[in-house]
């Protein structure tokens, strides 16, 4: 390695246009779980073009931890299921092993700015909660207490009174009215619902699951 | 009465041919937003374009699409319509309800709303943006709507539409009046179809225009007190006025959805054809293509169903012409005696035209056109070439290539590569042939 960065002009990796940035790195690696505090003194002692170089050694890796990072959280937007009670306190599981859950509560921040937002995460078995100010909080107590406690002093809103029914058959029936079993294509189907997904709180017991393990007509 | 669940699975499975995605939601917090940009607000198009599921023929599934009535006054050959008994309708406050309690279990991004044509265009368009404001003004939704417009629709209920979403469209459903008539004899194409999307476009001008008027009164006087006073008077007229006059509207412009291989003899030059005039004259953001299948009890129930290969290479070539902004005459040589995109992928049969009789491409030398020509370099590569270029960098090796983003596998037999061409463009004939990856499309 420190032969390429004494003998290359920058320029001639040309890696440059792709990648992460050092900053970027800097910022973000620390959410990995397998982060070592080494990492980043050896990344600052890098220039960024090789960083960015897909093909060399140091950029593979830290590409990949930045890969696993945002595709975690990508798919903990993706795929978490939530339910919203009547006091607007919206609230659901994810399972995350990297530190990102401040992106995935962000995210349903901005969807529901009124709301408090509650996400219990069963991998470090806390529930950390979201505001109306978006400040997030992180308590040793399961999801219920958690829920309980924050609907505790706010008013009824009668919108969110509204739509306080089940709604998982709604979505199964949506779900399967949408089959096109002319385009039925099990293989990309099954690369763009991955089997890990399926591991994820939310889709556990989702509809697409029956539709991955049987054919459609075993399934009506 | 049917119960809601009932309406679900009936409508629903009704309106699965139209195609939509959410990721066309504007993606951006720049402008204030079209409702205010209060806290009390649900939803979000700036980070809109997650797809919460996926059907198993690999579509996302990110909107709540149903239709809002399944009566209709048309008979159209292709259409459920004939053959579906269980007619029915959502009433606004159960379409807004049910979508709330989606959206609130995380399942999907937005709406999409469509119908059939019960009683007249006007009267479904009334009750669907019905649906609509109660989403907007009762449940306070600011996420992402794309709105289809029905054939025929009045001018002040599409500016209506057009003020409450994001998207908007009308199917085309053929490329000419002649072939319309051939699958929906009782639709004008030029009066239905053509003249609204052309109103579409000037609303949405003229809007937009006005709007950046008042975005510069905004920054110039851009205090809380300014704020308060636009939203007071905008109170006053009730939610009509709560609407910024700032914000530009249809975001996500218009689109379009042809069935293709629905009428006899239309060709993908017919249809691309239409397609390219949408871009020029009409300010189309993009077209869909929905290959024709036959539903038992229509009249065109014997007819074949349209091939998804033929479906995957219009996608392809409409690529061509939106992201690469390629004049279809460009392309007129690849096309068959029958006006039909031959097998494989368009982009290879037009190198292999291009390239026939010319020198290959240095990527030292080559302009931004000449490097989009070669397949495996795309607008974003090519922009990077001519960057590093200008940046004083020689492209020596094939890894440089790859490092910018160049697909070699297809690019090296249009390439000179420090002088070489690595290999004889034979050995790729068989990539041109058909290496169809069919359906990752839409
Ligand atoms: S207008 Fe035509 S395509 Fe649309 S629902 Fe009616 S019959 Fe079917």
């Amino acid at each position: 390695m420190r032969k390429l960065i004494e003998e290359k002009d920058p320029m001639e990796v040309v890696g440059c246009a792709r990648g992460h940035s050092c900053e970027e790195l800097i910022h973000n690696l620390p959410r990995h779980c397998k982060f070592y505090p080494a990492l980043i003194q050896h990344i600052n002692k890098i220039p960024e073009v090789i960083l960015r170089n897909s093909g060399t050694p140091i950029a593979k890796k830290v590409n990949r931890m930045m890969r696993e990072i945002s595709k975690e959280s990508y798919r903990a937007m993706q795929f978490t299921r939530t339910e919203i009670n009547n006091r607007g306190v919206l609230f659901g599981i994810v399972s995350l092993k990297h530190k990102v859950m401040d992106r995935v509560l962000n995210y349903f921040h901005k969807r529901w700015p009124e709301c408090i937002i509650c996400l219990y995460n069963e991998h470090t078995h806390k529930t950390s909660t979201i505001d109306e100010k978006g400040i997030i909080h992180k308590i040793d107590s399961p999801l219920k207490t958690v829920v309980e406690k924050a609907s505790k002093n706010r008013p009824l809103i009668p919108y969110f009174d509204d739509i306080q029914f089940s709604g998982k058959e709604i979505f199964e029936t949506l779900y399967s009215s949408q089959f096109i079993s002319e385009r039925e294509n099990q293989k990309y189907f099954k690369k763009m619902i991955p089997e890990k997904c399926y591991e994820l709180p939310g889709m556990r017991s989702g509809i697409e699951k029956r539709f991955r393990n049987k054919k459609i007509n075993d399934y009506f | 009465m049917p119960s809601t669940l009932e309406k679900i699975r009936v409508l629903g499975e009704n309106s699965k041919y139209d195609i939509c995605a959410s990721t066309a939601s504007s993606r951006t917090d720049k402008y204030p937003k079209l409702f205010g940009d209060t806290n009390s607000w649900i939803g979000n198009t700036a980070s809109a374009g997650i797809c919460h599921s996926y059907t198993p023929d690999g579509r996302c599934m990110s909107l709540f699409k149903t239709l809002y009535t399944n009566k209709c006054i048309y008979n159209c050959k292709y259409c459920f319509t004939h053959s579906c008994k269980r007619k029915m309708s959502f009433t606004p406050e159960e379409y807004a309800r049910t979508f709330m309690k989606l959206y609130s279990m995380n399942v999907v991004e937005g709406v999409f709303i469509s119908s059939a044509v019960c009683g007249s265009a006007d009267k479904t368009t009334e009750e669907m943006l019905e649906a609509i404001r109660l989403l907007r003004f009762k449940y306070n939704f600011q996420g992402y709507v794309h709105f289809k417009c029905l054939p025929g629709v009045s001018q002040y209920l599409l500016k209506e539409a057009i003020s409450l979403s994001d998207r908007i469209s009308i199917n085309t459903e053929a490329s000419s009046k002649d072939y319309l008539a051939e699958i929906a004899d009782q639709k004008d194409f030029n009066n239905d179809i053509i003249t609204r999307q052309r109103w579409l476009k000037q609303i949405r001008l003229k809007h937009n225009d006005e709007a950046l008027k008042v975005m510069k009164d905004f920054k110039q006087d851009n205090t809380l007190e300014y704020q308060g006073k636009m939203i007071k008077e905008r109170r006053e007229d009730g939610y009509k006025k709560f609407r910024w006059d700032g914000a530009p509207i249809l975001n996500s412009g218009q689109t379009t959805q042809f069935v293709v291989g629905a009428a006899e003899s239309e060709s993908d030059y017919d249809l691309l054809k239409r397609i390219d005039w949408g871009y020029r004259e009409i300010d189309l953001r993009r077209a869909y293509f929905s290959s024709f299948i036959p539903i038992e009890g229509t009249p065109l129930a014997g007819k074949q169903a349209a091939s998804l290969a033929r479906e995957h290479r219009l996608y392809q070539t409409d690529w061509l012409l939106r992201i690469y902004h390629y004049k279809l005459k460009d392309l007129e040589e690849i096309f068959n005696e029958e006006g039909n995109l031959p097998k494989g992928d368009p982009k290879m049969h037009l190198a292999s035209e291009y390239f026939k009789d010319r020198n290959l491409v240095d990527p030292n030398q080559a302009s931004y056109r000449e490097l989009l020509l070669v397949p495996g370099i795309g607008p974003i590569s090519a922009k990077r070439i001519i960057n590093l270029r200008a940046k004083k960098f020689v492209f020596k090796r094939r890894q440089d290539l790859k490092s910018v983003g160049v697909v070699l596998k297809r690019a090296e037999p249009y390439l000179l590569i420090n002088g070489h061409n690595q290999t004889t463009l034979n050995k790729y004939f068989d990539i041109i042939s058909d290496n169809v990856s069919q359906r990752e499309i839409v």
